[in-house]
């Protein structure tokens, strides 16, 4: 077993989400819909011709972008005069809503008032939903795009990076064999990874922290 | 022996009470951040006793399971020990 704890730490390079963007043929009423139900500021719009890339044919287009805290945009692409291509429909079921965006808010009662201020706009909102360690809302714009907006429950801390590695360790050899169906065989294959992580940790302590 | 992990994280705190209160199981060794809820034959945990939410529910062997699962939905989870392998068809 490869002991991803010894792996080199991450550095933090990034500093957060800048922004996200998908295309849109609802202009208005995207619009309407961030700017003005939501109420997140139109902080920049890019127009241009094409990018000036004639053999691709590139639509002219708009580039906006609304804010959506602490420094983060969300922006959408129109594209001039074109129609939108059947496989960038968003398509119904829960594997299509992987693709969505979630903003984070600081507390209950900002979550809770994200919720109210959404139905009093017309917009249908989810319960909240509590997972390990986020309380969602879910939503979506006009062009049916996902939408979250959560709270942190407690802070990630490191038992979470530790099981994070184990839980995929485990996922890879899974995966690798080209027979991994179900999540049992994951959380049996992982119970091995654990056993072995925690073996590890014991060896070392009775060895006065030296491998 | 028998039993599944739970990371000693808050979430996970209740299945490990609603475990040890039906009396076929036991805390077995904790390590790091791991808690061992070891079981004999058999373990059948309501959900209603444990207070979780789905979401939680539904993810809450993600720590590691030694046995195998004879029934799992929203209101039981029912585990039994095995000896099966994990991929049978290999």
């Amino acid at each position: 077993m490869t002991l991803s704890l010894n792996h080199a730490p991450l550095r933090a390079a990034l500093s957060g989400v800048d922004h996200t963007a998908r295309p849109t043929w609802k202009l208005r009423e995207t619009v309407h819909f961030y700017r003005d139900i939501m109420g997140l500021p139109l902080v920049h719009a890019i127009t241009a011709k094409g990018w000036g890339r004639e053999k691709e044919q590139h639509a002219d287009f708009i580039h906006f972008f609304f804010d959506s805290g602490e420094g983060s945009t969300i922006a959408f692409f129109y594209y001039i005069g074109t129609r939108q291509p059947p496989e960038l429909v968003v398509p119904r079921g829960y594997m299509a809503m992987a693709n969505h965006t979630a903003w984070r808010v600081e507390s209950e009662a900002d979550l809770l008032s994200w919720q109210k201020r959404l139905e009093q706009q017309g917009v249908s909102v989810s319960q909240s939903v509590r997972h390990e360690i986020l309380e969602s809302i879910y939503f979506r714009d006009p062009n049916f795009y996902p939408l979250e907006i959560t709270r942190r429950l407690r802070d990630i801390d490191r038992p979470d990076a530790t099981d994070a590695e184990l839980t995929i360790d485990a996922a890879l050899e899974l995966e690798a064999s080209g027979h991994w169906t179900n999540i049992e065989q994951l959380w049996r294959t992982k119970a091995r990874y654990v056993e072995n992580y925690c073996e590890a940790l014991q060896h070392d302590s009775a060895n006065g922290g030296k491998p | 022996m028998s039993g599944f992990y739970l990371l000693d994280v808050p979430e996970f705190a209740p299945l490990a009470a609603a475990a040890l209160r039906t009396g076929k199981c036991r805390e077995g060794r904790k390590t790091g951040c791991y808690r061992f809820i070891e079981f004999d034959d058999e373990l059948e945990i309501e959900r209603a006793d444990t207070g979780l939410g789905e979401a939680v529910w539904f993810g809450c062997l993600t720590a590691g399971l030694d046995g195998k699962i004879a029934h799992f939905d929203s209101r039981r989870l029912s585990l039994i020990a095995t000896n099966e392998p994990i991929l049978p068809h290999l």
